[in-house]
């Protein structure tokens, strides 16, 4: 029987990893609210974004988190070009498995170009407090997680406001709800997909940044990101940011938590057994979810 | 139409039988006439892509300084070695395609091994069934020597699961009241990760010491904090890790994180990278490790490997190189005794002269058991003063040993 300590320090780690697949899963159900995309190459993208902070901190010799300055709006770019330019050009009737095919070669193309500007070699930043940690009621939470942690709920605070209290936030719900009616009362749906779309990216150089503080980095870490983070999505119900990130702290404190007694091999299939159980029993999702009844 | 079509088809085969016999002819005149001014071809396939690519880098290294080297000196036998290396890409599959295609197509007169335990056995499954010899640099779990293979030989001094044996002997030695009581363990899953370290748990437990923790986690694994949550949770009074590089530096700093000091820290693999102190932010005082290699160890041999290697590729062989190396250097001394290269009956003879021998390498003299074992043990180094240094066995330690270990 592990110890009280031992499952207070695995709740504190578990919702520190949580929060940070909240933000990585938020960005994931974004795309596939406004169009109904599966975006493969979204953990790539944050592979990418990882590895320019790294690049910052170890070329530059400036904090990592500073990386963003330059990342957010160029991500944020780079998803309205990739909306614009490519997704919006696949026929509606193939569009979410052509999207798997299409996403899928982006993401084969970030990571072969990561491997050839960096190569294979794991990378890791270095900080000075890397290693430094506070003491909590008897647990140890580290200054990194903490710090990414933050990181992940301003973000998703920020994404939450933008959503609830902006006039584009109000056409971009407006356009996941029913772009048809969006389109009726004049919101210019393609243009609000492309920006909504650069808002999903944004928040992987933000989740990026947030996941090179504390681990390391290589071209192909992404394909061991986008099956947790799909599998959240869909517990969470797809097109649903606030089911996401509720699931995403769910599965993250799970995932610690099942550590204790099966190891970390075994741990990892707590995502796919969720995704399984959602598929079997409510397909829909658990959180909202509406759309993917629909799908 | 139909007329033409058979007449088309009586001419391919026609034609294909003609090349067949061709080739047939050629074939033999190959075989039946090889010079003595030859080059010897030297058939390796490596992991120069994939998960391996570092290490498998680091063997191809090896293995041109001691082509280089060699030929440098006249070659074996007055014939130039030529080195054929393939890449496996890390993958097993492709590994047993690739020799299958050195020996067969290539008719390479020598072959030697890959790297890592995953792919050395389909590679010396391959040598076996043509009857090669296959001395390897990197195949140390004991999977390797449990398969009934004869033309196999590990060039390096122990296997994994005797690395620690130097390490196991110092602690039990110690007074009962001075002896770590119990010890938290955590190994990468992968044959010689884990290798290394339940060799030293097998000895530990079998004196009493008590294991409170026990943890395998896979190769891909980049978080380390519920881990490091575990073993900071038991206060293992020593901390054995069975680690590769980065997964080593990971936990590291993820124990760091929790403020867990154990009296003793041993790993595998990580703490003779030369990064390893700026990763984890140069509290190293104390480390131990297991090192198969030094470039300051005192064999005749490997001044000379060290400076023409140095003078290549401009910086100091670590152990990957050195096994490659080794590797060469075991093929070279059986090929210069029995005074022959090439396929068929000359392996044999090959495999015979080494099972019988003591090969004097860079690593110390080697000599191995029926299944090619090597009947030797690492030395132990660890971090003393800001520098790695060796600590065990006496016979050529550098520094004393610390115990207990500093906090990091």
């Amino acid at each position: 029987m592990p110890s009280g300590a031992l499952l207070f320090q695995s709740v504190i780690l578990g919702l520190l990893l949580g929060g940070l697949y909240a933000l990585l899963a938020a960005g994931l159900t974004l795309y596939f609210g406004i169009m109904r995309v599966v975006m493969i190459a979204h953990s790539a993208f944050l592979i990418l974004a990882a590895y320019l902070a790294w690049w910052t901190h170890t070329r530059l010799g400036i904090d990592p988190l500073l990386s963003m300055i330059v990342t957010v709006p160029l991500f944020f770019g780079a998803g309205v070009l990739l909306q614009r330019g490519l997704l919006s050009r696949l026929r509606a009737i193939t569009l979410t498995m052509m999207s798997v095919l299409l996403t899928f070669a982006v993401a084969l193309i970030i990571e072969g170009l990561l491997g050839y500007a960096f190569t294979g070699t794991q990378r890791r930043i270095q900080l000075g407090y890397g290693s430094a940690g506070l003491q909590v009621f008897g647990a140890r939470i580290a200054v990194v997680k903490l710090i990414a942690f933050g990181l992940a709920v301003l973000a998703l605070a920020a994404l939450y406001l933008l959503m609830k209290k902006t006039t584009f936030g109000w056409a971009l719900r407006a356009t996941i709800q029913h772009r048809d009616a969006a389109r009726l009362v004049g919101i210019d749906t393609e243009r609000v997909a492309g920006y909504g779309f650069g808002l999903g990216l944004a928040t992987a150089a933000i989740g990026g940044t947030a996941l090179s503080l504390d681990t390391t980095i290589y071209p192909s870490l992404h394909w061991h990101w986008i099956g947790p983070l799909m599998a959240i999505i869909v517990v969470g119900g797809l097109g649903s940011v606030p089911g996401a990130a509720a699931a995403a702290v769910l599965l993250g404190l799970i995932q610690s938590l099942l550590q204790i007694p099966l190891g970390t091999t075994w741990a990892q299939t707590i995502f796919y057994l969720a995704l399984f159980a959602t598929l079997a029993f409510r397909p829909q999702g658990f959180f909202g979810g509406r759309l993917a009844q629909r799908f | 139409m139909r007329s033409s079509l058979r007449r088309t088809r009586w001419a391919t085969a026609l034609g294909a039988t003609t090349i067949l016999a061709l080739g047939a002819c050629s074939g033999d005149g190959d075989g039946g006439s090889t010079a003595t001014d030859d080059p010897i071809l030297v058939g390796i396939s490596l992991p120069l892509t994939g998960d391996f690519s570092e290490p498998g880098k680091g063997v191809q290294q090896g293995y041109e300084a001691w082509a280089k080297i060699t030929n440098d000196k006249g070659g074996l036998l007055g014939r130039q070695i030529q080195l054929k290396i393939l890449d496996d890409q890390s993958n097993a599959d492709r590994v047993v395609a690739d020799y299958e295609q050195l020996i067969g197509s290539d008719e390479a007169d020598l072959v030697v091994g890959p790297f890592s335990t995953r792919l050395v056995v389909p590679a010396a499954r391959v040598a076996e069934e043509y009857g090669m010899l296959f001395v390897e640099p990197a195949g140390a779990a004991k999977e390797v020597f449990s398969q009934g293979f004869k033309n196999l030989f590990y060039a390096a001094p122990a296997v994994a699961n005797d690395h620690y044996n130097h390490l196991a002997e110092y602690l039990l030695a110690l007074p009962a009241d001075k002896r770590p009581k119990t010890v938290a363990y955590a190994a990468m899953d992968d044959p010689f990760a884990q290798g290394t370290a339940y060799g030293l748990k097998d000895k530990l437990e079998a004196a009493g010491i008590k294991t409170v923790v026990n943890e395998v986690y896979p190769p891909n694994t980049t978080d380390f904090s519920s881990i490091a949550a575990k073993i900071a949770s038991s206060k293992a009074d020593m901390l054995v890790g069975g680690s590769q590089y980065q997964d080593g530096v990971n936990l590291i700093v993820a124990l760091q994180q929790l403020n867990y000091q154990p009296k003793l820290a041993a790993f595998s693999g990580a703490p003779t990278n030369p990064e390893f102190a700026k990763a984890i932010g140069n509290k190293t005082e104390g480390v131990l490790s297991p090192t198969g290699y030094s470039p300051d160890a005192p064999y005749p041999s490997n001044k000379e490997f060290v400076e023409k290697f140095t003078a290549q590729f401009g910086k100091a062989p670590d152990e990957d190189q050195a096994n490659a190396y080794t590797t060469g250097q075991v093929v070279a001394a059986a090929v210069t005794a029995v005074g022959c290269a090439e396929q068929g009956d000359c392996q044999k003879k090959l495999v015979d002269w080494v099972h019988g021998n003591k090969v004097e390498t860079v690593v110390g003299p080697l000599s191995w058991d029926q299944t090619g074992k090597p009947q030797g043990a690492h030395m132990i180094q660890q971090w003393v003063g800001g520098r790695i240094r060796i600590v065990l066995p006496e016979a050529v330690k550098e520094a004393e040993f610390v115990y207990p270990k500093p906090a990091w």
